[in-house]
């Protein structure tokens, strides 16, 4: 075998980069493997068209961990960050929400003066959950069996956080969570557009309405990096995503770790019931004596460690764990900005479509009998409106999220409805941005069934495991696994479908490095 | 003084007066009132068409809890479960599902459409049985207060966890996965039959505003599997002479321990003074006075109507504002000349003495739900049917029917018109679908009475039509019931409590509620 690494760690998206840079700087030699010819995975910026830079996957680092950033020291990499003054604008009403929560607040008066009225204290609400959510994300989950005291302690922090908000708002913060996103609205606001626009947010990545339990959680996760304004966490990285990669994969090799792209693994090699190392593709063969991988849960066991290394109880749970991907993404190349009846300002966060949650509610209705709502739900980005260097001048990047585009299509397959859906979102977005069609210079879709293929998301979900109520922190990859180990002695699961779950966070990585940091010596 | 007792009961449903059946087995002098004048709230049989007699509302029973039909000897007081052994399900292609009381039987019915499923249901039938089990502690507890840092609710918090832990790893990830899962997910890890699927994962959707894919619906599910009757669980029942004859079997026995119960009796307003229940004031103007008043009430009537809000702290008034009744829930009752056929299994053999589920599917359901969630009622529902006559003869004339119909969904507001004009077309709707499995129904109807949550609300005051009181969401459920801090018994008004399904553990025919609200009364004490 090749190499002398003590870790190997598979996938170079944010999760697998962050981990190989805090565990290099731990003093451990390290190597990461990359399938792509690419960094980043569903994290990065590619120049689709030249001359034009896409964030093809994840729109931006929403959830990027401060902590994280701070301590791998991510600027002195070259990471940096617009401002984005806007969180959301809505196409349909024209409320804008702010990520000053005050002057939407004030804006608001337009709409509903009730609802300006309790914006402020929603935004607030949701800013301490978010903060409780914060705390918990970057700790490792308790399992339910074995409780080492260590674990209890760290959590107990969370406990005592949790108590800062009063008895009474201690039960409001467990009576949310699980509540509806649209029961939740509904107790604070009147104005259905309102309502819609969080609705957008409460269902991102997920096959549920924003009727469905534990889409409040959702909500509340979506803001937990902060600076929401009340509806989502979103920081943009100059540059592009790939700027993020870079930042990493700098501070990573900055400490002495080794990356390799266009690295396809074959298998794991476990010998002794433990980890020994990977076979790539080509036959090589790379001894390590832990493994972290960032892939999924049941690419890493079942396609490369192999079923029989596991228990039938295991295979089943990691076979049902649910990912009904759901999200496509429509990249415009544009000749001009789009005639939206808005400021240039207001359209440099989201640009949501979705009414109100009725809206959401039946495009999801579509989705679940497998089919495309001919009213879906759009989140369009122009960043190139605060960062000049990812369109030629004069010219924009727009990319536009459509939720609801079930992985699995009743009639026909994305490879034949992947243009439909380019059709329905350009001429849905006409309606808001006449004689839009004409600035399209390029367009590339990409569905749910392309992010499988070709980004390697699992059904083309983007966390990795839907983030749903039954599969979180404890149930996260699957019961039993919590804790970022897998049931092979030095291996590892440090992608999204660990926790805390996707959102560009880093932190599954960062976590799962700290893990075996303290149990592989 | 005549008009003097030791507690009041409002309300005459089956929670109250196992409530008024507990205070007076120890002694306590116990008036209670019920508005209408027949006792038993949503468990009440009536003679609704000459010669037949209907469990109007709630029709079945599993859940009834056995401290409570031993504590008050409900067995001597008249009452006589009758098992509701089989469940089938007609399809669309005239073929059925068939499961019964023989377990080979149900394997091989099961078998036809899979042997993996006949296998896997005889397991899940084990692993519910063990939920069911944990559970069952839960449903004969007070719930704790999180948020509290008193030695007494950190000791049972404590309880609570260690028996969590009692019940083992394994099963405690099945649990987790029942708290937070939509039935249909949690039934599709086992089965890959779809019309089983649907068929068991509509326990998950009966009396709530959910769909099978909805999460949540899997603990409505397990709240349906908590029901045991002599230590069987999961084993349905049918009450001799209907639901009603299990409130008359309860209060037969309440009278036997000396509590006094008054029908036609409408309450219109708790008394206090100084904060402290005094007694309560009949719609007529009479006066009744206790130390002790209990509320078997939904929360909307319990404390905005009985009780004055302006004497409630603001944020209970708010919670309970925001509290979810939305009824979702309608019912059709049919009185027939004769037997119809099943289609797909013709003939009256042991399958019309069980319950006849329509559930083809589980985008079947969904769908029905889909138009629900937009203020329509099904136009093809998910009904749950059972001929009672058929198990107790005594139901009906002679020869002839009564067919209750179960009916999921009708939703407490429609989108357009109200339920007085609704109300046939929906009924109609429901004998259409019928008329699919049922083909001579329509010839053999004599009467049909149909309720809407709307009549729901009218006739038996269940605010929001709903039939638990409140939505078993998981933001509605422990210590959240059917408020933080109030999920007690008690109230902030010393002396007013509550003893109805918004409580823990909520509804269903348990009688829990009443009786754990009678143990922190007597717990409490006289003043």
């Amino acid at each position: 075998m090749s190499g002398a690494y003590d870790i190997i760690v598979l996938g170079g998206d944010p999760n697998g980069l962050a981990a190989s840079a805090r565990l290099a700087r731990a003093g451990r030699r390290v190597l990461v493997l990359e399938r792509r010819d690419a960094l980043g995975g569903a994290t990065t910026s590619e120049e689709l068209f030249p001359g034009f830079h896409f964030n093809t996957g994840w729109p931006d680092a929403g959830l990027l961990d401060a902590a994280l950033v701070n301590k791998l020291d991510l600027a002195s990499h070259g990471l940096d960050f617009s401002d984005i003054p806007v969180a959301a604008y809505a196409l349909d009403s024209g409320i804008t929400l702010w990520r000053d929560v005050l002057r939407t607040a004030s804006e608001l008066h337009e709409h509903s003066i009730p609802d300006a009225q309790a914006f402020v204290g929603y935004a607030q609400e949701a800013a301490q959950y978010a903060a409780i959510l914060q705390r918990m994300a970057r700790l490792e989950p308790p399992g339910l069996a074995h409780r080492p005291l260590r674990l209890l302690a760290r959590w107990a922090g969370v406990a005592l956080a949790a108590r800062r908000l009063g008895p009474r708002g201690l039960m409001d913060f467990l009576r949310v969570l699980p509540m509806s996103a649209q029961h939740y609205l509904e107790r604070h606001f009147q104005s259905e557009a309102l309502k819609g626009v969080l609705a957008a947010a409460s269902v991102s990545e997920l096959m549920q309405g924003p009727r469905a339990a534990g889409t409040s959680f959702k909500l509340v996760y979506g803001q937990l990096a902060g600076d929401s304004g009340g509806y989502r966490s979103a920081q943009r990285v100059k540059g592009g995503l790939a700027a993020l990669n870079r930042a990493l994969a700098s501070a990573a090799k900055g400490a002495g770790g080794d990356i390799r792209t266009g690295a396809q693994v074959q298998r794991i090699l476990i010998e002794n019931y433990r980890v020994a190392g990977v076979e790539l593709a080509g036959g090589e063969r790379i001894a390590a004596r832990a493994i972290l991988s960032t892939t999924s849960p049941e690419q890493t066991l079942l396609d490369w460690a192999g079923g029989p290394q596991l228990q039938p109880r295991d295979v089943r749970r990691l076979r049902n764990i649910k990912y009904q991907g759901s999200t496509a993404t429509v990249h415009l190349a544009l000749s001009g900005l789009p005639a939206f009846e808005a400021r240039e300002e207001q359209l440099s966060g989201d640009i949501v479509l979705c009414p109100s949650p009725d809206y959401a509610e039946r495009a999801y209705d579509a989705a679940k009998y497998g089919q495309l709502s001919a009213e879906p739900i759009l989140i369009a980005r122009i960043p190139s409106l605060l960062d000049s260097s990812l369109a030629p001048t004069g010219q924009h990047a727009m990319s536009v999220t459509v939720r609801y585009a079930p992985y699995q299509l009743r009639d026909g397959d994305w490879d034949q409805k992947r243009e439909t859906l380019g059709d329905l979102v350009v001429k849905t977005l006409e309606r808001y941005a006449p004689g839009l069609g004409q600035l399209v210079l390029h367009r590339k879709v990409i569905t749910p069934l392309d992010y499988e293929r070709d980004y390697g998301l699992p059904e083309g979900s983007f966390t990795h495991g839907q983030m749903g109520l039954d599969q979180l922190l404890t149930m996260r990859p699957i019961a039993g696994f919590a804790g970022y180990r897998a049931p092979i002695d030095g291996l590892y699961l440090g992608g999204d479908g660990a926790h805390p779950g996707g959102g560009v966070s880093g932190l599954p990585g960062y976590n799962a490095a700290g893990q075996l940091l303290r149990e592989v010596r | 003084m005549a008009n003097n007792y030791d507690a009041i009961i409002v309300g005459g449903g089956h929670n109250g007066l196992v409530n008024a059946a507990y205070l007076a087995r120890a002694g306590w002098k116990v008036l209670v009132l019920e508005q209408r004048h027949v006792l038993g709230g949503a468990a009440v049989t009536e003679e609704v068409f000459p010669g037949f007699k209907f469990s109007v509302f709630s029709y079945v029973v599993s859940l009834l809890r056995p401290e409570i039909i031993r504590d008050l000897k409900l067995v001597k007081h008249g009452l006589t479960i009758l098992p509701l052994e089989s469940t089938i399900t007609p399809l669309p292609d005239g073929d059925y599902i068939y499961r019964g009381a023989d377990p080979h039987e149900t394997f091989r019915n099961l078998s036809r459409f899979s042997t993996r499923d006949a296998e896997a249901y005889r397991e899940y039938g084990h692993a519910m049985y063990h939920m069911a089990k944990a559970v069952k502690y839960i449903l004969g507890i007070r719930p704790p207060d999180p948020t509290s840092l008193h030695p007494r609710e950190l000791l049972q918090l404590l309880k609570l966890g260690r028996h969590f832990l009692s019940i083992g790893e394994e099963h405690l990830y099945t649990l987790v996965k029942l708290m937070t899962m939509s039935s249909a997910d949690f039934l599709e890890e086992w089965f890959e039959t779809d019309p089983l699927v649907a068929t068991l994962s509509a326990s998950g959707i009966i009396g709530t505003f959910l769909g099978p894919r909805s999460p949540g619906s899997a603990y409505v599910l397990l709240h349906h599997y908590m029901g045991e009757i002599d230590g069987v669980f999961r084993a349905w029942g049918f009450a001799r002479g209907g639901t009603g004859a299990i409130s008359e079997s309860i209060a037969n026995s309440a009278r036997a321990f000396g509590a006094e119960i008054r029908t036609e009796a409408r309450v219109a307003k708790l008394l206090t003074n100084n904060g402290r229940a005094t007694g309560i004031v009949l719609e007529n103007g009479d006066e009744y006075r206790a130390d002790v008043v209990v509320s078997s009430l939904d929360p909307k009537l319990t404390f905005l109507k009985l009780a004055d809000p302006d004497e409630l702290p603001r944020e209970l008034v708010e919670d309970i504002l925001g509290f979810d009744t939305y009824g979702s829930s309608g019912k059709v009752n049919l009185a027939l000349d004769s037997l119809p056929e099943l289609a797909a299994l013709p003939g009256g053999g042991a399958h019309m003495r069980g319950a006849i589920s329509i559930s083809p599917s589980v985008d079947y359901i969904e769908r029905a739900y889909d138009q629900a969630k937009y203020g329509q009622f099904s136009e093809k529902p998910y009904i749950d049917i059972i001929f009672p006559s058929m198990i107790d003869p005594s139901m009906a004339p002679p020869g002839q029917h009564v067919m209750s119909c179960f009916v999921q969904y009708a939703p407490y507001q429609l989108a357009t018109g109200d339920w007085d004009g609704q109300r046939e077309a929906f009924g109609d709707a429901v004998v259409n679908t019928l008329a699919e499995y049922f083909p001579s129904i329509k010839e053999r109807i004599l009467h049909r009475q149909v309720l809407s949550p709307w009549d729901i609300e009218r006739s038996i005051g269940l605010s929001g039509g709903n039939i638990f009181q409140g939505e078993l969401s998981l933001s509605q459920l422990f210590f959240l019931r059917p408020a933080p801090g109030w999920t007690q018994y008690r109230t902030p008004i010393e002396g007013y409590y509550q003893c109805g399904s918004a409580v823990h553990p909520g509804g269903g025919i348990t009688g829990a509620p009443g009786r754990l609200a009678a143990l922190q009364i007597l717990k409490d004490g006289k003043r």
